[in-house]
């Protein structure tokens, strides 16, 4: 019916960085551990006793399913093993600290042929798959094939099960407008990574949160602050039955800082920060991370007495992280393959092939194998996708010209090859998802004329004002039929510029739109680059992305009154200091009023 | 006895409270100062202040690890500290709370209803702050709900005036402070040797063990002068095994150890003893045969007899209040919900020769450990000897300060966001010896002339690993009873010779079935589980809770019963594996 897709917006994003940190994390010295037991664990394969195990189990499994009434024809196992540190804390103080480590393990088991099978859709059903992530011993490699064997039986039962019922599907409703087969062929992959092994110096962490939670303490209308490190080290094993045979292993680390205030009329006001580096010390040095928390102090200051914004339509300019949460939304969602073949989809780009959808000197890359913009890592970036694909740039738009779809193993007329974008959450089957979106301007101009275009236009319009969207906590959209297919961009921080260039600080507005409308009123992009790294929640769980854009000139957006919690502020000021508290570490610094 | 002793206890404490009030923690005295500031000026424009506002803080430490055939599979480590803030507004007879409305999740106040995280160091500031926030939330949801609560009964006239708040005196205690005793290590090594058995056993498809090692302190202060902390060390270990028989008939099981020290756990050679009797137990059952349907004569020996008590009578013990329907799509529900029990003090629910006690006071039974002890409960009540059942007749439920009709003062139960019970008793007059009890049981099968009676030895657990629905696991209950499936039961002939049958499920087994009880042992089995919040509709309602699941222990005799009906059980089989078991392949 819907896809409810989302960059981290403040609320979403706790959930989903809970989700991060409850589903996917990894301590960093026992991957040094691993390393040891795997080489100490076996004969034949010393290098790769993991992988070695799965081909054995899978290769015995699949000559028997194979050969059944109902034969299997693909079978794939990937075992993802997550090492997560979590450490939070708020105000100053500590509130989390927790180290988890889970190993899962995902099987695609494939029942009839490429042509039909039991993935197949069946036809006016909806709602997200739910994960059903298995658990998975592999340290010892008995355990290891005693699991997949239970569990690849129980797989097949459930692709047979599944199979009869697309049969059934297919036969009784009217034929697909799409022949696309369910499955492509692909060359298979054979990369063997070294084990990824990253310690994370918790207790120098936990005093740097403790600083950069600390300033929001300086203001008593700040109701909640977080800072937050994650950090966990990934490491995947992929086998399947076309010979593939990947391991790799990767460090990732996300810090972020939340604070949240409230306008007197009870409107939450949050205000959202994110870094993301591969090694936690690529992430920015204290004095970046204080210089930005100061920012969001006076940023959340000046928010709450600042005016409430009017429903708007007329031109604006996106910054370069709007643009690419922008982008994301209403393009990126869009072009993602499997969506051409869903009847429940509102398929948008279908049939625009070849045909022109942005001006001339827009193009929209979209580029796993690209790990950094500038001096920033991509979160996005990967070699091979969850299907044991070779991650590969695919340019979706070429000079305003739709080129083509992000791909997964699931073809569409016209596409019968993967691109290297079937991806997923541990415990989701995956899905064509987006991954660095990259958005490039063949005539930048400059910030300074970006704004003078914008003048311009007011001017030619007769508008009092336009908008600039400086930032944006995230967005989500729906593609489906169900409901009419909008997008909502969530900026936290919106000015209004007068035609005097003045600018003035709004809050309580959210930028909508419907994607073609939007597309055609694109008009110019700037040379200043912005880089939104984030989570993005869809049917295959959530996934890293990133979205780089220059700043955009829209000739005419809309925005909408935001939803807006109708709680009082609290009743009693904040408690009074304690007259004396030997163990306190409140740390206060000044955060002065823009 | 024992009650006098506890309450000398209590004295001896109130006798030192200076000295402890002078190192009080951190946390105490913000939640202290916190509680006196909202008790004497928060206050909404016109509306009520609060007339009792309590803190509860739930600080854990724990680490838990999950092993499956010698491998360790997930690990969590990680300290917790959460604030649950109770604010009642109105008057005991009446006030914000037994009340269900539609949950407004856009707004703020919905998160009254869940814990807020404090923060882990005891920096006053903070807490205060923290606290702060959530008291003020707290209070605006208990408004919001006793208007709507007052709107929902504005035009009716109610029947049963209960008030919603009971009185219970002030208590003081403190504690020392402490650590989870098992290091994580050792958890991890606990779970993976354990574990390792099932290596052996490759007739066992799923196997899994999981070691936890914790400590819990709970802070408590309330309006009322009550204040406490009270500490829980935590070890334990489960075991969890599944496999189908030669017909794919799926076969699970799962055994628990609890204990509040290291020391007092069985041995690491002893787990590793009982994981491979389950594993032996569940190749008995593959290899077992099946009845149609059996009615007549069950004897429930050993664990099944506590477990029996613990899914069908427990519940009906405990005193839960259904709350106002905010709205009548809730209110069928809600009567559904109502306890039948409540009816039936004053009746005879049990045979003359039984009764029920609960005493939190005891911590061993004949030298067995007792897990389900405390010396005060979630509300700060203080805790006694609860006499549930006497020769028969039903005598009170077990109650939190939340009350019910006829039951007008908590008997220390609040655990959790309801009432459980502690250390439950099923306590027999004259009971019989083992033998004659088998006598008894055989002279009704013979009475009913039946081939054979039945004997049910334990009654199991299961995560529904094996088949992917309904089968086996757990009991479901319908209006019949419940239906208990996982039942370790022998066919018992005449001239005292056994035999295994496997799939058989207990069909229709209700409270009623309890009264028509024939006889009991003179012995009985100590059986501790976690006690689950969702039996019942204890979490239902405003009042916030941590919805933990605390740990009681069942004393319970032998029980004939002498009409029970046993059938093969009614779900569908799945298939067995098509491919072999990797290891016995080899």
């Amino acid at each position: 019916m819907r896809c409810y897709n989302e960059l981290p917006f403040w609320k979403a994003v706790r959930t989903q960085m809970l989700k991060v940190t409850l589903a996917r994390f990894v301590a960093a010295s026992w991957a040094g551990g691993v390393a040891v037991m795997l080489a100490l664990g076996s004969h034949a394969f010393a290098a790769a006793p993991v992988l070695d195990a799965m081909r054995q189990e899978l290769d015995r499994s699949f000559q028997v399913l194979s050969k059944q009434p109902t034969p299997a024809y693909f079978l794939s196992y990937e075992i993802i093993e997550e090492r997560v540190t979590v450490v939070q804390a708020s105000f100053g103080a500590v509130t989390a600290s927790s180290t988890i480590e889970n190993r899962t393990l995902d099987i695609d088991l494939r029942v009839g042929n490429h042509d039909l099978d039991n993935t197949h859709p069946l036809r006016e059903r909806f709602g997200f798959s739910r994960p059903s992530p298995i658990a998975v011993p592999i340290s010892e490699l008995d355990a290891l094939r005693s699991t997949l064997w239970f569990q690849t039986d129980r797989k097949y039962k459930d692709a047979v099960e599944q199979l009869t019922k697309v049969k059934t599907d297919v036969q009784v409703k009217v034929q697909d407008e799409d022949q696309a087969p369910d499955f492509s062929a692909e060359d298979p992959e054979t990369f063997m990574g070294d084990l990824a092994s990253l310690a994370v110096d918790r207790p120098s962490w936990v005093e740097k949160l403790k600083r950069y939670s600390a300033p929001f303490a300086s203001s008593d209308s700040i109701y909640s602050s977080q800072a937050t490190l994650g950090f966990a080290v990934t490491t995947r094993w992929y086998v399947n039955s076309e010979g593939a045979a990947i391991r790799d292993s990767e460090p990732r680390a996300r810090l972020t800082v939340f604070g949240m205030t409230k306008a007197e009329d009870g409107m939450e006001l949050p205000r959202f920060e994110s870094f993301f580096a591969f090694d936690p010390n690529d992430l920015p040095g204290d004095d970046t991370v204080l210089e930005t928390v100061k920012q969001m102090v006076s940023d959340l200051d000046a928010l709450r007495v600042a005016p409430v914004a009017e429903p708007y339509t007329g031109p604006a300019i996106l910054s370069g992280r709007a643009s690419g949460v922008f982008f994301h939304e209403i393009l990126g969602h869009r072009v993602e393959g499997h969506r051409q073949r869903s009847d429940q989809d509102a398929q948008t780009f279908k049939e625009m092939l070849g045909e022109s959808v942005l001006p001339e000197t827009f193009s929209v890359v979209f580029d796993p194998t690209r790990k950094r913009a500038g001096a920033t890592d991509l979160s996005g970036a990967y070699a091979f996708d969850n299907q044991g694909v070779r991650a590969r740039r695919v340019e979706v738009i070429a000079d305003g010209v739709l080129r083509e779809f992000l791909m997964s193993r699931t073809p569409i007329p016209g596409f019968s090859r993967s691109n290297g974008h079937g991806r997923k959450q541990p415990g989701f089957a995956p899905v064509s998802r987006q991954s660095n979106l990259l958005v490039e301007v063949a005539d930048p101009v400059s910030g300074e004329a970006l704004k003078q275009m914008l003048l311009n236009r007011l001017e030619e319009e007769g508008k009092e004002y336009g908008l600039f969207f400086e930032d944006v906590q995230g967005g989500f959209t729906f593609t489906g039929r169900g409901i009419p297919n909008a997008f909502n961009v969530m900026p936290v921080m919106v000015y209004r510029i007068y035609t005097d260039g003045r600018e003035e600080l709004v809050r309580g507005v959210d930028l909508i739109g419907t994607p073609l409308t939007t597309f055609s009123k694109i008009a110019a992009g700037s040379d200043e680059i912005g880089v939104f790294n984030g989570i993005c929640g869809a049917e295959s769980g959530g996934v890293p992305v990133s979205a780089v854009s220059p700043s955009v000139l829209v000739s005419q957006i809309e925005v909408q009154r935001k939803e807006k919690s109708q709680d009082r502020l609290p009743l009693l000021p904040a408690p009074p200091e304690p007259p004396a508290v030997p163990n306190s570490i409140r740390v206060r610094e000044g955060g002065s009023i823009r | 006895m024992r009650r006098a002793s506890i309450l000398v206890h209590g004295f001896l404490l109130a006798a030192t409270l200076p000295a402890a009030l002078a190192q009080e923690s951190v946390l105490m005295r913000a939640l202290r100062d916190e509680l006196a500031r909202s008790m004497e000026k928060l206050q909404l424009a016109e509306s009520e202040k609060p007339y009792f506002i309590s803190y509860s803080v739930r600080d854990s430490s724990s680490v838990r690890v999950t092993a499956a055939l010698g491998a360790v599979i997930s690990r969590r480590e990680g300290p917790q500290r959460l604030l649950s803030v109770e604010v009642r507004v109105g008057a005991p007879d009446f006030d914000n709370t037994n009340f269900l409305g539609e949950p407004d999740f856009r707004s703020a106040l919905a998160r009254a209803s869940f814990p807020t995280p404090l923060p882990l160091e005891d920096d006053y500031g903070e807490l205060r702050r923290m606290i702060w926030l959530a008291t003020d939330n707290s209070y605006k949801q208990a408004l919001d709900h006793l208007a709507k609560k007052r709107a929902a009964l504005q035009n009716q006239t109610r029947v049963e005036e209960v008030p919603d708040f009971s009185e219970a005196e002030p208590y003081r205690s403190d504690s020392k402070g402490g650590a989870p005793e098992l290091e994580g290590s050792l958890v991890e090594e606990l779970a993976r040797d354990v574990s390792g058995v099932f290596r052996d056993t490759p007739h066992i498809f799923v196997s899994e063990v999981r070691a936890t090692s914790s400590f819990e302190t709970i802070s408590y202060v309330n309006s009322e002068g009550t204040s406490f902390v009270r500490e829980s060390p935590l070890v334990s270990v489960r075991v969890t095994a599944g496999t189908q028989a030669e017909d794919g008939t799926p076969l699970e099981d799962a055994i628990s150890r609890y204990a509040r020290s290291p020391r007092d756990l069985p041995s690491k050679s002893e787990l590793s003893e009982l994981a491979r009797g389950l594993a032996s137990r569940l190749q008995e059952l593959r290899d077992a045969e099946v009845i149609d349907r059996f009615n007549g004569p069950v004897l429930f020996e050993d664990q099944a007899a506590a477990e029996l008590v613990r899914r069908v009578l427990v519940p009906r013990l405990l005193a839960v209040r259904v709350p106002v329907a905010g709205s009548s799509r809730f209110s069928r529900a809600l009567d559904d919900a109502a306890n039948p029990f409540l009816d039936k003090l004053g009746a005879r629910v049990l045979p003359r020769f039984l009764g029920v006690v609960d005493d939190p006071t005891l911590d061993q039974f004949d030298s067995t450990p007792l897990m389900g002890g405390y010396a005060v409960d979630d509300e700060g009540v203080q805790t006694g000897e609860t006499t549930l059942v006497e020769r028969g007749i039903l005598k009170t439920l077990l109650a939190t300060r939340n009350p019910v009709p006829d039951i007008p003062e908590s008997t220390g139960n609040r655990r959790g966001s309801g009432p459980a019970p502690s250390n439950l008793m099923v306590v027999p007059r004259n009971g019989l010896e083992a033998d004659e009890l088998r006598e008894e049981f055989l002279s009704l099968v013979n009475e009913r002339e039946l081939e054979y009676g039945i004997v049910v030895r334990r009654i199991g657990g299961s995560q529904g690993r094996i088949a992917r629905s309904r089968v086996s696991g757990g009991s479901r209950r319908s209006r019949g009873g419940a239906q208990i499936g996982a039942v370790v039961a022998y066919k018992v002939f005449p001239d005292g010779r056994e035999e295994l049958i496997r799939q058989s499920a207990l069909m229709g087994i209700s409270e009623a079935d309890f009264r028509d009880i024939v006889a009991a042992s003179d012995t009985a089995t100590v059986h501790t589980r976690t006690h689950s919040q969702s039996r019942g509709f204890s979490s239902f309602g405003p009042l916030p809770g941590f919805s933990g699941s605390p740990l009681i222990s069942l004393v319970v005799p032998s029980l004939l019963f002498e009409d029970i009906t046993v059938r093969r059980s009614p779900d569908n089989i799945p298939h067995p594996p098509v491919v072999s078991h990797p290891l016995a392949s080899e």
